[in-house]
């Protein structure tokens, strides 16, 4: 069976961690190839020897390595638009972290070298790819609760710092490199799943997003309220709220009313419970992230369009920049997609 | 202490339900007269203390007794609780204090000048669970900087009926979300300064009566604090079981606290076929609660003492529904 040759390009982004084992497990996935630019290269390092995949000081020798036809672009998000276009430039296609980049512009930039250099770009959004919602939507396509009416959607993490130790996560706090703290992290996700469930687009978005709990120069908690095109409300609560000790830990969650039912929908991620001094959950597995790579993959391989686009991740950056806009005044915006 | 004379008008759903039980429970305390425009209801609630039983409100307040329990529907709130005060009775009146926030400041007014109690049914704050996480809050000092509240139910009520009736009842956003916004004041212990209102019709009663059914507020308070409030008679719940759910996340600087009764399955599916868990048929809160809200009340009467929840807290909570609703009118946040 032919095996795709991925490298992961930076491991800024924990996720990284996570992309690498779901790929060195992968049947029809080789992780070849890893580069150690931005934060935590000796982390990069560790992993490439222990997954037997060549390393790379920085991502530009990494892309000449001909033998690697797709990357995994985890670097700080301030760098996307610059790797992206030059993974696209050098023919290899692209996973590329969320979000899509810091401004709708960039965003545009990476998607017209895609299309440019006929590569594939996929985004990484998890919740979709969960069992727990891919169930919800099914039920709600087979007419179980009636016209859906209402959303409130969570996505919320623990205090990041203190989420992973050993891992430098100091850039998440730098607006520059990050675009926003808590809800620049965490509300794609949450929109991604509101975008697919809906159907539809909002029109209009209130948010309230702010550094409230920490007393981080970014923001670690926000919501925001959004009317759809089709009539549907939403709420969207996103950040690091959650403190070192809820045992929930990460929390993505869904209350979906319908006009004749109601699915209450809960723990993305299968998971068991540690207790020591302290309460710790571990993920024992990630199905999400396996889909992710899966559906990638499968695109690629057989030429077929991947399941979220740098359209959508654009479409999905436009709203979160409205709520960070709608949130700075104070003031309802109105969206236009 | 002599023992109090009480007089109640207003013997529907929330007097059978609540006051009726807890009254009389409370020994302190006589009621010696019902008064209901229905003089089939006023005669059944007075058989219940063998008291007298009205269908006129002046001959009611031409009794000698010290205070009213004004258990009616909210539009008739202000004029029986302003007759009452001018008739020299203490009033405790059902929230929300009034359907407009002018009726409520004439309430107010009219109790500070006849030198009588005003107080308001805020039953929230009597409540053994919100009670109790206010003082682990305190406590264990979490200093709430986000608080999210949701208070639902499938209102089990036919379209025709008072609760649907905007004029009536102020809607969803004044009726549970008076709740709501004084919960959210009684725990962030801050002054609101804007909110925002949002409002859809889901059920037909809703949508016939041209009103909201589902509303959420995002309510800012000083210090950068803010709660949003999700109130809803349109959860598909199964109305026979008058299932009211609540569910609160509150978000500190030192921690969290979390409340919710449905916290098990992966995928908890409600529909018309399940029975959900429930503790009190048609009721938002415990029997106890009313209990000691009125017994707190009828002590705050008789000592000359001020109230844990006072009239003008019930004014404040009024006046951020009905901005979030003056908000939901405009489509824009409205300042307080």
């Amino acid at each position: 069976m032919k095996k795709l040759n991925f490298g992961i390009i930076s491991y800024a982004h924990p996720h990284a961690l996570r992309y690498a084992s779901t790929i060195a497990q992968s049947r029809r996935a080789k992780l070849c190839a890893i580069s150690g630019d931005g934060a935590n290269s000796d982390v990069a390092k560790g992993e490439a020897k222990k997954y037997g995949a060549k390393f790379y000081k920085n991502y530009e020798d990494l892309l000449k390595n001909k033998n690697v036809e797709a990357v995994y672009i985890a670097i700080e998000t301030y760098r996307h638009k610059e790797v992206a276009i030059r993974a696209a430039e050098e023919g290899k296609h692209i996973l590329l972290e969320k979000p899509i980049a810091l401004t709708l512009e960039d965003a545009d930039e990476v998607i017209k070298a895609a299309e440019k250099n006929d590569v594939k770009l996929m985004l990484p959004f998890n919740p979709r790819f969960t069992e727990p919602l891919i169930k919800a939507k099914g039920m709600i396509k087979a007419g179980e609760i009636g016209a859906l009416e209402y959303i409130h959607a969570i996505s919320e993490n623990v205090k990041p710092p203190i989420f992973l130790q050993g891992l430098d996560m100091s850039w998440f706090l730098d607006i520059n490199k990050s675009g926003g703290g808590g809800f620049m992290d965490t509300a794609p996700h949450g929109i991604d799943s509101l975008l697919w469930l809906t159907k539809s687009v909002p029109k209009k978005v209130f948010a309230d997003i702010g550094a409230k709990i920490y007393g981080f120069p970014v923001d670690d908690i926000g919501t925001a309220v959004l009317e759809f095109k089709n009539g549907i409300l939403a709420v969207l609560t996103a950040g690091w709220g959650n403190p070192k000790g809820y045992s929930y830990g990460l929390e993505i969650k869904y209350y979906l009313v319908g006009r004749e039912g109601f699915l209450d929908v809960r723990t993305a991620y299968p998971d068991f419970t540690v207790y020591q001094d302290r309460a710790e959950k571990i993920y024992w597995d990630r199905p999400d992230v396996r889909g992710i790579v899966g559906s990638f993959v499968t695109a690629v391989l057989k030429d077929k369009d991947v399941p979220i686009s740098g359209e959508d991740a654009k479409k999905n950056l436009a709203i979160i920049l409205a709520a960070y806009e709608s949130s700075r005044k104070g003031k309802v915006v109105h969206i236009d997609l | 202490m002599k023992e109090l004379k009480i007089g109640v008008v207003g013997c529907g759903n929330i007097f059978n339900l609540a006051h009726k039980p807890a009254l009389k429970n409370i020994e302190s305390i006589k009621v010696i007269a019902c008064a209901d425009i229905d003089g089939e209801r006023a005669r059944e609630g007075a058989k219940a203390f063998n008291a007298k039983a009205f269908q006129s409100l002046d001959e009611f307040l031409d009794l000698d007794f010290d205070v009213v329990e004004v258990l009616t529907p909210t539009y008739a709130h202000a004029e029986i609780a302003i007759k009452a005060l001018k008739a020299g009775k203490h009033v405790i009146v059902e929230k929300p204090i009034a359907l407009t926030t002018e009726e409520a400041e004439k309430m107010v007014q009219t109790a500070e000048k006849e030198e009588l109690k005003l107080f308001v049914g805020h039953v929230r704050r009597f409540d053994k669970r919100w009670v109790q996480m206010k003082d682990v809050i305190r406590k264990r000092n979490i200093l709430p900087m986000h608080i999210r509240k949701r208070e639902v139910q499938n209102l089990p009520f036919p379209a025709h009926y008072w609760y649907w009736d905007e004029n009536k009842s102020g809607g969803v956003a004044l009726d549970l979300g008076v709740h709501v916004t004084d919960f959210l004041r009684w725990f962030f212990e801050s002054e609101p300064l804007e909110v925002l209102g949002t409002g859809k019709a889901i059920k037909e009663e809703a949508k016939s009566n041209d009103t909201f059914d589902h509303f959420i507020m995002v309510v800012k308070f000083e210090g950068g604090k803010t709660g949003i409030a999700e109130v809803s008679w349109a959860y598909p719940y199964p109305s026979r079981y008058g299932v009211f759910y609540h569910h609160v996340d509150i978000i500190g600087k030192n921690g969290r606290i979390r409340y919710t009764p449905l916290d098990t399955p992966v995928v908890g599916v409600a529909k018309a076929n399940f029975e959900m868990p429930r503790f009190s048929p048609l009721l938002s809160t415990f029997p106890d609660a009313f209990e000691r809200e009125l017994r707190h009340f009828f002590e705050c009467i008789k000592k000359d003492i001020e109230p844990k929840v006072t009239a003008e807290d019930a004014l404040i909570a009024l006046e951020i529904a009905e901005k979030a609703k003056e908000s939901a009118r405009k489509g824009e946040v409205v300042r307080l």
